[in-house]
């Protein structure tokens, strides 16, 4: 059951432990968690963004870019092999790409905030973190309309209730006997 | 109205505390074994589940640590609340059909009896008991004392009580907790779930206007202050960095479908097709209650960096601060109910499943049987665990936080690292082995206290709880792969087919 997706799930795991590894490798600069703020205690200031990035910041985009891909593939593995079909695979990968896409417009949007210092605002917040707030947000919510709507298609449909009604009463037959 | 500020937030607070007891006692009526005192008989409503789960998500951390992280750290916290919507997703993909097929075919009564089946393992099943055992200890402690120090503060600022104790706040509120959690069990402790979880999404939405009023630009004002400021702060990684948001977004989403009090109440709704409604009201709930985290932290960042306000003593007194100076009594009211809501959804989930790993779980991994009169044992060990974790809670107190930290470190990411990979994975994935659950269980246990104790400090902001969590997954598939495919029962075998 589900060889080649957990095949998929293991080499994403892999890679991002990989990744991590690079990470914690690098050059370390001094703000990377942050830095006392310099006048109120008790805050944190974030100072130099792009140096922050300078060293690792290919290598956290493709982390997420990575566990993004991870999330979608731990989805689909809790959906059973048979209902796996083409239009089903389909569906995820535009679920993918749209989490993907708000992760680019995200990091891109701060790219260019760090190069320009202009910035534009959204429902409140700067653009690259609106994409954070309600993109994120929003962009499980795919995930949440094909188990929901296709419950009974992909999830637990009519056939499957049947099954383990009758495995239910075949169990109990056997324990009580 | 703002000269009776005290007194009206007392009075919520009494008033949500008299019915819990009251559900308590309602509950005792129901519960009449102790199927009925861990799973509630397996026969709640679609709306008493998504509320249940939601409420035990958000706890007391939601609603006081996390506005203070935001204004300690900007928005580098949000990643922990944006990945509600695909962490519920991940939840209800992998765990909620199979676990609640298993607990029906098995009988199940704890997240442990369910591995123990999925696995055919005691040792698995004992493993899993004993980290749930850890982990709630610390969980309940730090529960239970920050529940003690919200009620001092409100009574001190009575005449009357002004100069109550910590220890009575302690027995007070610890009080109530077990009162309902003993006489009623999880029927209790879910009912009361659900006006605690409505109490959180009143008090998120209510909080959110409240906050958008602060400044005459709302917002977008308070957001401006803070980039003016320093933008890293409200840029998406925040002032903690790529790295730490990140993680955070790793450990708290995939993690999710390894809270053991969160996927214990996906075994107790009545039926299956109930999952496809829990899914989204529970998510809507959470991200209703989860405005208070966002908007406060904001709003109380912006406010002092702009001189509004003076700087706050400690990050975590930002929540009590802006309802003091912010908000309108009754609604400082609400809020402080709804604050006594998260801790306590939180706290009796915790009580329910460690006194299941006690009388249920580890005697049953050592003897083969669980012992005899679970639902009298069940009612003392819940009374002798929330004692055991108040005591842990004033020892931490008033003379050594090490045990309670260290405890603490069991905390969402060893619940995420150890549980995740054999729940979540493992129930979807028959070549999962024994030797894969024990590795990744031990490992996430070994890396977690490690660098716990040894004070351990990753590059870029990086957790230890997300070294552990890649650590576990990594191990537990790959230990799987190698290791001969275990035997397990041919009704398991079937309903993991389904």
């Amino acid at each position: 059951m589900s060889n080649k997706l957990i095949t998929v799930i293991f080499t994403l795991c892999l890679l991002l432990g990989l990744l991590l590894v690079a990470i914690m490798l690098a050059d370390e600069v001094t703000n990377a968690g942050g830095v006392p703020h310099s006048e109120i205690a008790g805050m944190t200031a974030g100072g130099d963004g792009a140096l922050r990035l300078e060293h690792i910041g290919i290598y956290a985009f493709l982390f997420q870019s990575l566990l993004l891909l991870l999330i979608v593939c731990l989805c689909a593995l809790g959906v059973s092999p048979r209902y796996r079909s083409t239009a089903f695979y389909r569906y995820m990968a535009l679920c993918y790409g749209l989490m993907l896409f708000i992760w680019w417009q995200m990091y891109s949007g701060h790219q260019q905030f760090l190069q320009t210092d202009e910035v534009t605002y959204f429902m409140g917040f700067p653009t690259p973190s609106a994409w954070q707030m309600y993109g994120t947000w929003l962009g499980a919510i795919p995930l949440m309309l094909i188990y929901t709507l296709g419950f009974r298609k992909f999830i637990y449909t009519q056939a499957d209730d049947e099954a383990f009604q009758a495995l239910l009463s075949k169990h109990k037959s056997t324990t009580h006997r | 109205m703002e000269a009776y500020r005290q007194e009206i937030i007392l009075g919520a607070v009494f008033l949500y505390m008299a019915f819990c007891i009251v559900t308590g006692i309602w509950a005792m009526r129901r519960t009449k074994n102790s199927s009925d005192f861990f799973m509630a008989g397996r026969s709640l409503g679609p709306i008493v589940v998504s509320l249940a789960l939601f409420s035990s998500t958000l706890s007391g951390f939601g609603f006081v640590g996390g506005p203070g992280l935001v204004y300690s750290i900007g928005v580098s916290s949000f990643w922990m609340v944006v990945i509600s919507s695909s962490g519920y997703a991940i939840g209800f993909f992998l765990v909620a059909k199979r676990i609640r097929m298993i607990a029906e075919l098995r009988d199940c009564i704890s997240l442990p009896d369910i591995v123990a089946a999925r696995y055919n393992s005691e040792v698995v099943r004992f493993l899993m008991a004993i980290t749930i055992v850890l982990g709630v200890m610390g969980y309940l402690a730090t529960q239970i004392l920050a529940m003690a120090v919200v009620m001092q503060a409100i009574l001190s600022g009575t005449a009357m009580f002004a100069e109550i104790s910590l220890v009575s706040c302690v027995v007070i509120s610890s009080a109530v907790l077990i009162f309902y959690c003993v006489t009623g069990g999880i029927i209790a402790s879910v009912y009361t779930d659900v006006v605690q979880g409505t109490i959180m999404v009143v008090a998120g939405g209510l909080i959110l206007i409240t906050a958008t009023a602060v400044f005459d630009g709302g917002m977008q004002e308070a957001t401006s202050i803070i980039l003016a400021d320093d933008s890293e702060a409200i840029m998406p990684f925040g002032a903690a960095g790529i790295m730490a948001s990140l993680g955070w977004f790793f450990v708290f989403g995939l993690g999710l479908a390894g809270q053991p009090h969160l996927i214990t109440k996906m075994m107790m709704n009545k039926e299956m097709a109930d999952n496809r409604t829990i899914f989204p009201m529970s998510l809507f709930g959470y991200v209703m209650a989860a405005l208070l985290w966002i908007s406060i932290g904001i709003i109380m960042r912006a406010a002092v960096i702009d001189g509004v306000i003076d700087p706050l003593q400690a990050p975590d007194d930002a929540a009590s601060v802006f309802l003091s100076i912010f908000a309108n009594p009754l609604l400082a009211g609400v809020v402080f109910a709804g604050l006594f809501a998260a801790i306590m959804s939180t706290s009796d989930a915790f009580l329910n499943i460690g006194t299941a790993a006690i009388i249920h779980d580890i005697p049953k991994a050592i003897n083969g049987k669980s012992i005899e009169n679970e639902l009298f044992w069940a009612r003392v060990v819940t009374v002798l665990l929330a004692s055991v974790a108040a005591s842990f809670a004033l020892y931490s107190y008033y003379l050594d936080a090490t045990l309670v930290a260290l405890l603490g470190a069991f905390g969402w990411a060893t619940f995420a690292a150890s549980i995740f990979p054999v729940v979540a994975i493992g129930l979807n994935w028959k070549g999962a082995t024994v030797p894969g659950a024990i590795s990744a269980i031990i490992s996430a246990l070994v890396i977690n206290f490690s660098v716990q104790l040894a004070g351990i400090s990753l590059p870029y902001g990086i957790s230890g709880g997300l070294v552990a969590f890649i650590t576990s997954l990594i191990l537990f598939l790959g230990v799987s792969a190698v290791t001969k495919k275990p035997s397990i029962g041919a009704d398991i075998e079937q309903a993991l087919d389904i």
